[in-house]
């Protein structure tokens, strides 16, 4: 751990500060009263502003401190929470967030940042009722001087040491207060002379309260330290103790107040400070003479010490009420308690690890079923068992909420609809839902390009919406939740639905389809994932941003996921994004045709079926079966990977006798039948199935991903390293049932077209 | 800990903290030891002592002046580095009269 | 034997960085991410000064430093609490806890290193 780590950590933990004070502040607008948020909002300025200063970060320190001055205020009360307010404060937090990014990137922020600072601390200066040219209070607080300085009139003692005298307070040590800890802290900076240790206060035995002070010092203390030095040593007594700390060449007076100010007698004191060498005999002579003399007279002494002190110590603290009735926020808040933080490259390396264990104990286990011996096959499945385990913690270490990434889209949609002067509310749900973290990280873009593209062409202008019947505030839902082995990310509105006419219209004048096609509603609706498709009349600057609904698409299929739509116009539209739960293992389902092997991820799986020469008849070579009453399309992988007929098995010598001494009939019996099984998938409510020589079982498998070799191979998600070091290909099921259903539509269109020209 | 009452020569080692932690059982323990000693002399050995602050200090001043006041003598001895240290910043090794190391004070 | 420092604050750089200025000067520091954390670390150690922050989640600095201040072992340990110059409600509240030195954020390493070496020494 060094200063640059801490510096790598200040940056991240800024980072979600920032986060969470935009959220706050989002929801802040709608609950004005709320507390929590208000201290939630307050504590990431505050925390980031206390780490700053650490770190010098002097820039950071005085732009937070301004913005801290006027949350204190909105704490307090003395400030309402008003649409102005978060809105500044928004910008408050975008800038913080620039401020940070320059710290991140080393580099010192430019003039336009330092006058966008500037700009933002005079706004947040008028909204907290101060004129902006007033000056403010340094963020780094001096100490009001305890006493008063020495103006140096009259004459001066010989002394060149320091006097000090300490009394401190009967608590003192009750509150971990040491006094001999301060007075062991003067010898950091400077050379005890003398020193005499009071412990006349101590009271007989049995009466002595242990854990009470009653200690007292004079020292003589010589140190090039200034008076504020001296004075800071016991700054955290200053309420509990009798501090008086004279600088040398003090006058002589000033050791009379000193004298007068404290309750032991004149006498001893005096004795005391001519032992401490601090005063000569004579001059403590001369000044008990004046002092008494003055006495006699009547007169006041003008500045008794114990006066003097009186008015030192006394700083009334001032209790806010409001302050105090502040609760803290709810426990429930954020339980993260026991958190730690672990760099993502490190959880990357050891989730690989567990990548090579799970191989590594899938070929112990082939090698222990070859053997056959019992011990090993029991060891094997143990150890098996504890691999899975740590896979799944694994992988969940690797889980992260989706809440965070939905959150972000409050500001999206605060800041977006305000531009295009929509009323528009965002509903999130799901928040909870896990995925992990790659998956996470990949997601952002595509969901904001949703997010906006629903905003902007879903959601109708407000008078539209009246005309039909709807509020005039639009609302857009974020929705996760689990559906068999994958996640489901759904951005709904409820818009105006996809314009099923203007799309075709525009499909047509594109050349994406031909004007004669029969195109379903689902089909239809998927055109605007083409390239080059966008609907809108007029481009703007939210979803024109060159970036199609094409790139979405392709970036969710990159991620193994799909997305669907379903629309009703008139009524709204639910983007459905399909992701795997995670990118790095899958429980597979391993399958053979002919030497080759496949990985059919698990969770895909419905079923087995046997595909009997019966069925096939029944299909008259259409490559579907009959399942149970439903038509079943299936895929053969032979075919699609282009595979050859494995060469019937070597027949050991004992077979062969075997054969050779049976009768025929017995011997056509006893051949090798080539069966064919069907894998029946599922994915996102579509079925299909894929013919397969070999079931071989579940298998656990970590993905790799393909090399540039294999890029663009289709129906190949990944490939894996089988336990006996053969490889086997990971099958892309939505791509495969997409390819399915494909060919299904063009044949019914074909179908179709048949039944219209006929 | 080690005590022994009702003897000519009562002792009391005390190890440990000798600090405002325990400065409540202390007190105790050298009262207990100072009035149960029957001869004139009580020996306090500070060897075992890991850490001592202002509460353990003002505990042996109180010690002192309670056996002198019932006409003993109470010796602290074989001082460890911590107490050594505190007597050597407090300049009170005098005032306890007992023999101590001679250290060169530190100085700053 | 070095003197322990336990150090409570939300902010993991803020540990981070004093941990480095305190470990430099040669004490122990033991971190802790909030009060409920910091006070599941009291059981079994002995702390010779506590820093905690005020304004934390889960258990904020004054309830932890009462709570503290309850144990037998942490009855009279050196408390520095960090604080805002805003705080002086805080600060009342804080005193009446048994918090009785004060730091002002934002602080330099040295500062800090100052404000410990007046309570405890390494």
């Amino acid at each position: 751990m060094n200063l640059d780590d801490a510096l790598k950590t200040f940056v991240i933990e800024s980072r979600e500060l920032l986060e969470s004070m935009e959220e706050a502040l989002l929801r802040v607008e709608q609950s004005p009263g709320d507390r929590d948020l208000i201290a939630a909002i307050f504590r990431a300025a505050h925390t980031i502003k206390g780490s700053a200063g650490l770190f010098g970060l002097d820039h950071v320190v005085s732009f937070t401190h301004n913005a801290e001055n006027v949350l204190d205020m909105v704490r307090s009360g003395e400030l309402g929470i008003t649409g102005e307010l978060v809105a500044l404060f928004l910008q408050v937090c975008d800038h913080m967030g620039l401020l940070v990014d320059h710290i991140e990137a080393g580099t010192e922020p430019t003039v336009e940042t330092h006058a966008r600072s500037a700009e933002l601390v005079g706004s947040l200066k008028t909204l907290a009722g101060r004129p902006a040219a007033e000056e403010n209070t340094p963020p780094v607080r001096h100490e009001t001087p305890l006493e008063r300085d020495n103006t140096n009139y009259g004459e001066g003692v010989e002394s060149d040491n320091w006097h000090l005298s300490l009394r401190f307070g009967a608590d003192v040590l009750k509150h971990g207060m040491d006094p001999v800890a301060f007075i062991r802290y003067l010898t950091t900076f400077g050379r005890i002379v003398t020193i005499v240790t009071l412990t006349e206060s101590i009271p007989g035995g049995p009466e002595m309260d242990p854990e009470c002070c009653y200690l007292g010092f004079e020292i003589n203390f010589r140190s090039d330290a200034d008076k504020q030095t001296i004075e800071s040593a016991f700054e955290f007594v200053r309420d509990d103790a009798r501090i008086r700390i004279l600088p040398p060449h003090s006058k002589i007076d000033e050791y009379l107040e000193l004298i007068n100010g404290l309750p032991e007698e004149e006498m001893r004191l005096g004795e005391i400070l001519v032992r401490c060498g601090t005063l000569t005999q004579a001059e403590i002579d001369a000044a008990l003479a004046t002092q008494a003399a003055a006495r006699d007279s009547g007169e006041r002494e003008p500045a008794i010490g114990e006066v003097l002190l009186a008015q030192q110590v006394v700083q009334p603290a001032v209790v806010d009420a409001a302050l105090q009735k502040q609760r803290q926020v709810k426990e429930s808040k954020q339980g993260d308690a026991a958190l730690i933080r672990v760099n993502a490259e490190k959880l990357d390396e050891h989730i690989n690890q567990i990548g090579e264990l799970i191989i590594a104990s899938a070929g112990i286990n082939l090698a222990a079923l070859k053997t056959g011996i019992p011990e090993l096959l029991e060891a094997a499945s143990v150890m098996n068992r504890l691999v899975e385990n740590i896979r799944d913690s694994a992988l969940q270490l690797r889980m992260i909420q989706i809440g965070a990434t939905f959150n972000k889209f409050q500001r999206v949609v605060r800041d977006v609809s305000k531009e295009i002067g929509k009323d528009i509310r965002l509903e999130i749900s799901g928040a909870e839902t896990e995925l992990d973290k790659t998956v996470i990280e990949k997601i952002g873009d595509p969901l904001t390009h949703l997010v906006r593209n629903s905003m902007d062409h879903g959601i109708e202008a407000a008078e539209l919406r009246l005309a039909r019947g709807k509020p005039a505030h639009g609302t857009l839902r974020l929705n996760a939740y689990h559906d068999s082995g994958s996640i489901a990310i759904e951005v709904s509105d409820d818009g105006g639905g996809l314009p099923r006419e203007r799309i075709l219209a525009k499909a047509i004048e594109r050349g994406l389809v031909k004007p004669d096609q029969v195109l379903s509603d689902n089909e239809i609706h998927n055109l605007i994932f083409e390239p080059g498709f966008s609907t809108a009349e007029q481009v703007n600057n939210l979803s024109g941003r060159g970036v199609g609904m094409d790139v979405v698409r392709r970036n969710i299929t990159a991620l193994r996921g799909s997305i669907e739509i379903e629309s009703v116009e008139g009524r709204g539209t639910t983007m459905r994004i399909r992701l795997p739960l995670t990118l790095a293992i899958i429980d597979g389902f391993l399958v053979g045709v002919g030497n080759s092997s496949f990985v059919v991820p698990l969770e895909m799986v419905v079923e087995c079926v046997e595909l009997t020469d019966d069925e096939i008849a029944a299909a008259q070579g259409r490559d579907q079966l009959n399942l149970r009453g439903e038509v079943l399309p299936f895929i053969r992988l032979r075919d699609l990977f282009g595979i050859p007929e494995a060469p019937p098995p070597e027949r050991s010598e004992a077979e062969k006798l075997l054969l050779a001494s049976v009768d025929e009939e017995l011997a056509f019996l006893l051949q090798p039948i080539k069966r064919e099984n069907v894998v029946v998938v599922n994915y996102a409510g579509m079925r299909a199935g894929l013919v397969v020589d070999m079931l071989q079982g579940e298998y656990q498998t970590v993905i790799r991903p393909l090399g540039a070799v294999f890029n663009g191979l289709q129906g190949v998600s990944g490939f894996t390293i089988l336990g006996s070091g053969q490889v086997a290909l990971i099958l892309d099921i939505p791509g495969l049932i997409r390819r399915v259903a494909d060919s299904e539509s063009r044949r019914n269109r074909q179908l179709t077209k048949h039944r219209i020209t006929e | 800990m080690s005590e022994s009452t009702e003897t000519a020569t009562a002792s009391l080692g005390i190890s440990g903290e000798f600090t405002i932690f325990t400065a409540g059982e202390l007190k105790h323990r050298l009262l207990d030891t100072i009035d149960h000693c029957n001869g004139g002399a009580i020996e306090i050995d500070l060897s075992e002592v890991s850490e001592i602050d202002s509460a353990g200090l003002q505990l042996m001043v109180m010690a002192k002046r309670h056996a002198t006041s019932q006409g003993k003598t109470l010796h602290f001895c074989r001082h460890s580095d911590p107490v050594l240290d505190l007597l050597d910043l407090c300049d009170l090794a005098g005032f306890f009269g007992d023999p101590v190391l001679i250290r060169s004070r530190q100085q700053g | 034997m070095a003197k322990t420092i336990l150090i409570v604050d939300d902010s993991a750089s803020l540990r981070q960085v004093v941990g480095i200025a305190l470990k430099g000067a040669g004490y122990e520091v033991i971190e802790a991410c909030d009060g409920r954390d910091a006070l599941s670390k009291l059981d079994g150690r002995k702390f010779h000064l506590i820093i905690s922050d005020v304004n934390m989640p889960n258990m904020d600095g004054i309830s932890f430093v009462k709570a503290a201040k309850q144990l037998p072992a942490y009855k009279f340990t050196p408390v520095i609490m960090l604080t805002t110059e805003a705080g002086e409600g805080k600060k009342a509240e804080g005193q009446a806890a048994g918090a009785k030195a004060w730091v002002v954020k934002p602080f330099q390493p040295a500062q800090m290193l100052a404000a410990v070496a007046k309570l405890i020494l390494p």
